[in-house]
């Protein structure tokens, strides 16, 4: 199908196959929300694999990633979009592939280059959410810093070891971005330096990112504004705090 | 007084033999602050990102309440 036959279908009142469960939880009207979405996915490694993954199968209709890097044997563990076949292949054009394949209703750019301070703004332009999938706090602060300039919610997650974090990110949320993102490129590291990035973290992860975004964009339900869902599950803790 | 700690992740490691799941208490003065907190059991403020008391995101100069629940989050980056 055709994202036009699919919207056109919706707003005449027959839900597409594809669609059909999904129904129930975010309605006709939010099936057609998503499908006129515009949303960017930074990364496509561990997170943004599993996030673009999921916003496919969700009806995003538009999804911009961006990714300068290429498959390696080490990403194998837990980067959905990373086979045997591709290895060597850009995450961003790998990305574009699978998406082709799983839903032809959504309009897939890829962008194979990473996010810097002199593109970052025209790579966000047009974009209703972005989705960060970045693997360092660092690169993290740039894009926060550009999404807030720019006023598109961010879907901040990150992950260490049995770790992940989620918190979204609304233009008018005023998050301390200097506090959430500081600069790890130097003696602090994050706690994946150490404990390294297995096969569910990144999963779990970005499923609590991607319905962020289907809150966001649907308006159903209550996004992590101003809090940080953090969980560990080696001990099961799962804990949503409170960001001042 | 006395404060409940709570350790994240890689900070557990340095939490005390007795503590279970990173959770213990500790004794201090009147009046101190979570800076204050962070020397008195091991834990260097560079490996802190996130503070919480009482699930509410605070500061290194927060002064602390008996019966406070401190909760110290090592920095996660990954991706």
């Amino acid at each position: 199908m055709t994202q036009e036959n699919a919207v056109r279908m919706l707003e005449s009142g027959t839900i597409p196959a594809r669609y059909q469960k999904n129904i129930g939880t975010i309605g006709v009207d939010g099936q057609l929300l998503l499908l006129k979405a515009k949303v960017a996915v930074v990364g496509a490694g561990g997170l943004g694999g599993n996030i673009i993954e999921l916003l496919t199968r969700q009806g995003v209709g538009f999804l911009r990633i961006i990714d300068g890097d290429c498959f390696a044997g080490h990403n194998l563990n837990r980067q959905l979009l990373a086979t045997e076949r591709n290895l060597g292949m850009n995450k961003a054009e790998a990305a574009v592939r699978r998406i082709a394949d799983v839903n032809s209703d959504v309009v897939a750019e890829a962008v194979p280059q990473m996010l810097d301070e002199n593109n970052a703004a025209e790579f966000l332009a047009g974009i209703e959410v972005v989705m960060d999938a970045l693997d360092s706090l660092s690169a993290r602060r740039l894009l926060a810093r550009t999404a807030r300039a720019l006023k598109i919610p961010m879907i901040h997650g990150a992950i260490g070891g049995f770790t992940g974090r989620v918190t979204t990110l609304l233009p008018e949320g005023g998050a301390d971005l200097e506090k959430l993102f500081p600069d790890n490129s130097g003696e602090v590291k994050g706690i994946e330096s150490i404990l390294g990035n297995p096969a569910t973290t990144p999963a779990l992860t970005a499923a609590l990112q991607v319905q962020e975004a289907v809150k966001v964009i649907t308006g159903i339900g209550e996004p992590l504004d101003r809090q940080m869902l953090y969980f560990d599950t080696q001990f099961n803790l799962f804990e949503v705090l409170r960001l001042k | 007084m006395n404060i409940e700690v709570r350790l994240y992740a890689t900070l557990r490691e340095r939490a005390p033999a007795e503590a279970e799941l990173g959770v213990f208490a500790a004794a201090l003065p009147a009046g101190s602050t979570v800076g204050d907190l962070l020397p008195s059991i091991n834990i260097p403020v560079a490996e802190v990102q996130m503070i919480m008391v009482n699930g509410i995101g605070r500061e290194l100069d927060t002064v602390l309440q008996d019966s406070d629940r401190v909760g110290l989050f090592p920095p996660v980056g990954g991706g």
